[in-house]
């Protein structure tokens, strides 16, 4: 069986053209040698070398060192015209694989439709590259970098047909793949000119286009995985396959800290298709393997193995009595995350006072595909499939674990079933090589639906008290956010006690860097211990904070007696705007979106009745670590209970500064939305006897087709550089539909999730 | 020995009858386009077509499936409806993570086999048993209708 290439072509992908345009300062590229391009070649020719079946190996190699530009890790002209770009980040729906290659491709001045899209690894083809995928920032912290790959590889091209024709770059014009001097009407393709151009010095500073220049960045681009994915041919990392590969399935510690004492695998190891039965020891949810020939039978035995457990000292862990004490903690003092003016002392002297609690529960990530990590070890190296967000961190555990220099670790990245913040822990990735060591072949580790739903990373649950203080003209004068949550545990047990650590964060998000003119604020943490392995999860702090923030507004707005959106308005004149830590918040851009989504969703118009039913319209709005300002105004109609809305439709502004591409936007600020709307109303994990309760799809419910509201989408274009949107439609969602429950129905929500 | 035919193709499957047609086509056949999402009936990432009809492919065991014609999403571009749907999906720009995209196409397609222009409390209905954690219902349901549009053409 030969090894399945992780690869894909944009072959017969219509592009769709249009306008956009950015800034494009002049920028420095690190010179490199000749010495150092060709190594870089060979390397990329073993990325392609590795994958293919052995008698195709050579033929590879020698073409890629031959015949080829690639003077960076991102890209490659071929003598033949083939333009392959690498992508560096994860895709787990986002669109990176995508987006980042049309930042490349634009710049390179080629015809999208010619382009392939690999995936770049942990590999030495790409040392000293950040691949990690997280917070949103894929676009924003690769727009420099990728617009500089591109345009060396463009410039060294324009000067190989400057150098063929004798004739001067400047009169040379770079095109579709192709370099035409007007004057004479020469032209000559990339692939035709790229070994010459490989010959030249790679220029140490090359311009980037200039904003109406710009051809495919601002436009709306199809996924180019997406012919792929609708073949069924697209390779997540449940679907990678190797000569020879085991399947395993763990049984996995009822609570956290319980251990495996002992296990009779007498019966197990008859079964059909079952190999061997090992311990499990690294990770976090340890206990007793499976191997077998088929995931079925890895299965099928870890469900008929019976395994003694010793239990650990998490047992009488339980959700509901872990929120009483985040309830309670509120009423202790905590850590001071951020201060200015006197908010305790104008808080007292206030005309008036409004407050209120709010509860986020635990949640889960619930990645469609589940967790799995496929690992070859050998005597000296490793070799690991795993879709992940976070590869150096599979290569770190991998070695630790085998004792080995990380360069003998390598890992690939098929495409994501969801990410979502999960695919950062790599949990799964120790007893993938732990298994694969102890039964000396290649195994993937496959998560059952329980399994993913019960063990690994949670959201962990947050309880807020805020409170207000107004003035006899109704203007907010003091603001006092705090927050009783556990630290997030995946980075390891938190031997920090600098009581200074919220303040340095920055955190919790959407409480620090609350974006309203309020003379006296004050925000404080208490952080509360719990044994629940927590992580980052879609928005992390944002969506807890925003819901209580916006919650608030929202509140105080009618006790005053003015429109929650005009009131938000006040609260941000006069426009300007302001470093809050290292963020920046432009209050005249969260301004714009709030404007657009008024008027987009007919905000001075009652909503439309519907029969039977009470209708109300609610807003919010966020800024995320000053990049793109969110406003979202969302629609509901409600029966006789308050249990029963429907969310009918959801206005959502977005500025997003430069647009890259606007499908891509779209579809996150709806896959926000969602996400936001599972969190609000639909989802939750309840913990009892220190275990999740939660293992299928009918209990941890995310919402359907028939939950799905209209969602319009409205890009407000800043004209700066990219900000991120993987998460930012996540956090205001939750106010925006509880203010539209409260305007419909005179009751105020202030507990997110499915109720247990 | 049971015989699967997947694809228009009979397989011979020597293996445990009680094996789930998902892992058969998965882990035996090499036909990884199905996927595995919670192999309980509940999400529909596995959707396959049985004898025409739309059926989890975690809840038919190879002895049930033996004999029928299935298609899997790999197989599904050799009819008209499951080309026009791919060629919806792909003008509407549908996939995120693409993870549960096989088996939404799979289920419009069986809905499109059976109602020419369906309703949104069709899609609605039809699709309940299809979970998109990426949410992408709206693009679903737009790509279901320009489907079907096209089809009237």
């Amino acid at each position: 069986m030969s090894v399945w290439y992780l690869s894909a072509r944009a072959a017969g992908d219509p592009p769709c053209l249009g306008g956009g345009g950015a800034m494009s300062p002049r920028a420095m590229v690190p010179e490199r040698t000749r010495r150092e391009f060709l190594r870089a070649t060979g390397q990329v020719g073993f990325v392609l070398a590795f994958a293919l079946r052995a008698d195709e190996r050579s033929t590879a190699a020698s073409r890629a060192a031959a015949d080829a530009l690639a003077p960076n890790a991102y890209l490659r002209i071929g003598a033949d015209d083939s333009v392959t770009l690498w992508c560096t980040r994860s895709e787990m729906g986002q669109g990176v694989r995508t987006t980042l290659p049309m930042i490349l491709a634009d710049e390179l001045e080629v015809d999208w439709t010619t382009v392939r899209v690999e995936q770049a690894a942990m590999i030495p083809a790409f040392a000293g590259i950040d691949l990690r995928t997280s917070g949103s920032a894929s676009s924003a912290e690769t727009w420099m970098v990728l617009r500089r790959a591109g345009a060396t590889a463009r410039e060294m091209l324009r000067a190989a047909a400057a150098d063929l024709w004798h004739v001067l770059g400047t009169e040379c014009r770079c095109s579709a793949g192709a370099v035409v001097h007007a004057a004479s009407g020469r032209t000559a393709t990339y692939g035709s000119l790229a070994t010459r151009a490989a010959s030249l010095p790679v220029p140490d500073r090359v311009d980037v286009k200039a904003p109406e220049a710009l051809r495919l960045i601002g436009t709306a681009v199809p996924r180019i995985d997406a012919p792929r994915i609708v073949r069924g041919e697209a390779t997540y990392g449940l679907d990678v396959r190797l000569p020879g590969l085991r399947f395993a399935a763990v049984a996995r510690a009822p609570a956290w800290g319980d251990r495996a004492r002992s296990w009779d695998a007498s019966r197990v190891r008859s079964m059909s298709g079952v190999i061997d039965v090992v311990p499990v020891t690294t990770g976090i949810a340890t206990g007793v393997a499976v191997v077998a020939t088929s995931t079925h039978a890895a299965l099928a035995g870890r469900d008929a193995l019976v395994v003694e457990w010793t239990a650990g000292p998490n047992r009488a862990f339980d959700s509901e009595e872990f929120y009483r004490r985040l309830d309670g903690a509120l009423g202790e003092p905590g850590l001071e995350s951020r201060h200015q003016g006197d908010a305790p002392g104008a808080l007292a002297s206030a005309a008036r006072r409004v407050e209120r609690r709010y509860l986020s529960p635990f949640q889960a990530h619930a990645c469609l595909e589940p967790m799995n990590c496929t690992a070859d070890v050998r005597s000296d190296r490793c070799d690991i499939w795993v879709p992940t967000q976070a590869p150096e961190v599979a290569q770190r555990l991998a070695a630790e674990v085998l004792g080995l220099d990380r360069g003998a670790v390598r890992v690939f990245i098929p495409l994501l079933g969801g990410g979502f913040g999960r695919r950062l822990f790599c949990d799964y990735v120790p007893e993938a090589v732990e298994i694969s060591r102890a039964v000396r072949a290649p195994v993937q580790v496959v998560w059952s639906r329980a399994d993913d739903l019960v063990h690994g990373f949670f959201h962990p649950a947050e309880a807020h008290h805020l409170a207000a203080g107004i003035d006899r003209n109704g203007r907010v004068v003091a603001w006092t956010h705090k927050v009783a949550t556990s630290d997030l545990s995946m980075y390891g047990p938190s031997t920090d006690t600098n009581p200074r650590r919220y303040a340095e964060d920055e955190s919790p998000w959407g409480a620090f860097d609350n974006p309203y003119v309020i003379p006296h604020m004050r925000v404080d943490v208490v952080p509360v211990e719990s044994p629940v392995p927590t992580g980052p999860w879609r928005a992390v702090e944002y969506p807890g904070s925003v819901f209580a923030r916006e919650s608030l507004v929202d509140e105080i707005a009618l006790v005053v007696g003015r429109d929650p959106l005009d009131y938000r308005l006040e609260l941000l004149r006069p426009f300007e705007t302001v470093r809050v830590g290292h963020q920046t918040i432009d209050r005249a851009r969260l301004r714009r979106v709030l404007e657009v989504a008024a008027e987009r969703s007919g905000w001075g118009t009652p909503p439309a009745p519907v029969a039977g039913r009470r209708v109300g319209r609610g807003v919010a709005c966020n800024v995320y670590h000053g990049g793109t300002h969110l406003a979202q105004v969302v629609d509901v109609s409600v029966g006789a209970s308050i249990d029963d809305v429907r969310v009918d439709r959801v206005v959502v502004a977005v500025d997003c500064g430069q647009a890259i591409n606007l499908s891509g936007i779209e579809g996150q600020v709806e896959s926000g939305v969602m996400w936001g709307l599972a969190a609000a109303r639909h989802t939750a994990v309840t913990f009892r006897a220190g275990r999740a309760v939660e293992g299928s799809f009918a209990e941890f419910a995310p919402p359907r087709m028939r939950d799905a509201p209209r969602i319009e989408t409205h890009i407000v274009q800043s004209g700066t550089a990219p900000h991120g949107l993987g998460e930012q439609s996540v956090a205001p969602l939750a106010a925006a539909l509880f203010n539209a429950v409260h305007a419909a129905t005179g009751e105020r929500v202030t507990r997110l999730g499915r109720r247990p | 020995m049971p015989t699967l035919i997947v694809n228009g193709q009979p397989h011979a499957v020597d293996i445990d009858p009680r094996t789930p047609l998902l892992w058969v086509l998965r882990d035996h056949l090499g036909l990884t386009g199905t996927k595995f999402g919670c192999g309980a009936g509940s999400c529909g990432a596995c959707a396959v077509h049985v004898d025409g009809h739309p059926r989890r492919s975690c809840q038919i065991t190879l002895r049930e499936a033996a004999g029928a014609a299935i298609t899997t999403i790999e197989g599904l571009g050799a009819s008209p409806t499951g080309l026009r749907v791919q060629r919806a999906w792909l003008e509407e720009d549908v996939s995120q993570c693409g993870y549960c995209q096989a088996g939404m196409i799979m289920a419009a397609v069986a809905l499109l086999v059976e109602r020419r222009a369906p309703t949104d409390a069709d899609v609605d209905d039809t699709l309940a048993g299809q979970l998109c954690r990426c949410g992408t219902y709206q693009r679903v349901r737009r790509a279901i209708h320009r489907a079907s549009a096209e089809a009237a053409r």
